[in-house]
């Protein structure tokens, strides 16, 4: 019964990954859209300052998806560490223990 | 010291299918899109889970921690108990390989190391509660989340589409593609490699040849394993690859990027805030969750419900197949019975790798990149429709 007392799916960690997903998807797709879209403006724009704004763009946009793939490289990095072995597990028993157990 | 060589053996060997069975998380989409030629798309994700492997350690040791009483996995008997795991975990992803199916590598170990650990010790050996929270649930909810993300950002991607030539659409979002499945790649090193790291060391500890107060994972174990699933993955599972890319919906590249770029989100949030997903789970939601998302496009329901059945199959599956394994070692006792399970299970590969070859799917069958943009518009049946 102690077991239950635990629920059976961590809402709250459900939660924050969707969020992030929802966040981060929307956010990856639009700002990699709108990078696409500056290049492609610049590319046809008629005008040197017209040009810029769009290369200015697509810059922003750029670092910020760059910010994006940095932001993951760092959450794979920094993973919760698991706790380590409890002592009193029998993985952590010595050899003479563990002749013992196999015979 | 025998059984202690046949189980790292074994578990390199499990690593090297886990490589194959999960190359098509990353470049699925990327082939069928024409982003990459089948070649090259396998051998990045070679690299990077090479690379990966080596970037972090944490997960190393948490397979079935907490799930299985750790108390069984010691000395020969653990030893064996592991062995038993891991021919179970490799069988069912060869059968699910063969029958073209994406299913967890990471469910089959940890289904493996249940039918094991049962059958050694009875059912008491095994935290049900836990099973459901940290394996089941996840496994349920991961392929909602990334199917949900998914659809939403192949809904955006379209939207933003409209303000784009045709061409230059499908180029850049070819380039996202790269980007993102390269991310997949490296997250699923920095998952995987790890969890046979952690069976190689547990094994290593139960030997007495590690010291419990020490814990730490040998270098020549991050080396071996890292070149393992970097060669499975270069190896390339195609059959898979055919599934995922072709087989459960049309994928255009907006889509592909938008599948990618999901799957490395969610698989990233859920491994920073300690809920790991299925890289599998999570990638075929996010492939289904581009055919919701793109309007008139189609998913194959057929497919996604034949892989769901083989997701809530693994478990059961590759766990009968651990309690046999442990059943035979039991019977015949001693080294000579660890021999011999390495033995049975090689030759059920080899069988399951021969009758694959009736119905083989080459890199040259998936190469989409000589496709033209007006057949691609028409595109809408399977590369290679294969029977499973």
């Amino acid at each position: 019964m102690i077991a239950l007392a635990t629920p059976l799916i961590k809402w709250s960690a459900v939660g924050k990954i969707l969020l992030a997903g929802l966040i981060g998807g929307a956010g990856v797709v639009v700002v990699f859209g709108f990078l696409l879209l500056g290049l492609s403006r610049a590319a046809r724009a008629q005008h040197s300052a017209t040009r810029l704004a769009d290369y200015a763009l697509s810059a922003v946009c750029g670092v910020l998806v760059l910010g994006a793939v940095v932001a993951g490289i760092y959450a794979m990095v920094n993973k919760p560490p698991s706790p380590k072995p409890k002592k009193s597990a029998a993985v952590l028993t010595t050899p003479d223990r563990r002749d013992r157990l196999v015979a | 010291m025998l059984i202690l060589i046949i189980v790292v053996v074994t578990a390199v060997s499990f690593d090297f299918t886990n490589g194959f069975h999960d190359t098509a998380n990353a470049v699925a989409t990327s082939i069928a899109t024409a982003a990459l030629k089948p070649r090259v798309a396998v051998a990045m994700p070679g690299v990077l889970n090479l690379v990966g492997a080596f970037l972090s350690i944490s997960v190393a040791a948490t397979i079935a921690k907490g799930i299985v009483n750790p108390k069984l996995i010691t000395g020969n008997t653990g030893l064996l108990i592991v062995l038993a795991a891991l021919v179970g975990a490799i069988l069912w992803n060869l059968i699910t390989w063969y029958l073209t199916l994406p299913s967890s590598s990471s469910h089959a170990l940890i289904g493996g190391v249940i039918g094991a650990s049962v059958a050694a010790a009875g059912s008491k050996a095994v935290d049900f509660h836990a099973l459901v929270q940290t394996v089941l649930a996840p496994a349920v909810l991961s392929p909602l989340i990334c199917l949900l993300v998914a659809a939403l950002r192949t809904f955006l991607a379209y939207r933003l589409i409209r303000l784009l030539k045709a061409d230059e659409a499908r180029r850049g979002y070819r380039y996202g593609q790269i980007g993102s499945a390269a991310l997949v790649s490296l997250a699923h090193g920095t998952n995987d490699a790890q969890k046979t790291m952690g069976v190689i060391t547990l094994a290593l500890i139960a030997d007495g040849k590690i010291s419990p107060a020490h814990f730490h994972v040998p270098f020549w174990v991050k080396v071996i394993c890292a070149v393992a699933i970097a060669a499975g993955t270069m190896i390339g599972g195609w059959r898979i690859i055919n599934t995922m890319g072709n087989r459960i919906t049309p994928v255009e590249s907006p889509q592909g990027f938008a599948v990618e770029s999901s799957s490395a989100a969610v698989i990233l949030a859920s491994s920073y805030y300690g809920y790991p997903l299925s890289t599998t789970h999570v990638v075929s939601g996010g492939v289904m969750g581009a055919g919701i998302g793109k309007k008139l496009a189609s998913v194959h329901w057929g497919v996604a419900g034949q892989m769901a059945s083989a997701w809530v199959v693994t478990i059961p599956a590759a766990g009968l197949v651990g309690a046999g394994a442990w059943e035979i070692t039991n019977l015949i006792g001693g080294a000579a019975s660890a021999v011999v399970i390495a033995l049975i299970a090689a030759a059920l590969a080899a069988l399951v790798f021969q009758r694959a070859q009736r119905n083989t799917i080459t890199p040259s069958d998936l190469d989409r990149t000589h496709v033209t943009p007006a057949t691609e518009a028409a595109k809408g049946t399977p590369a290679v429709a294969v029977a499973s």
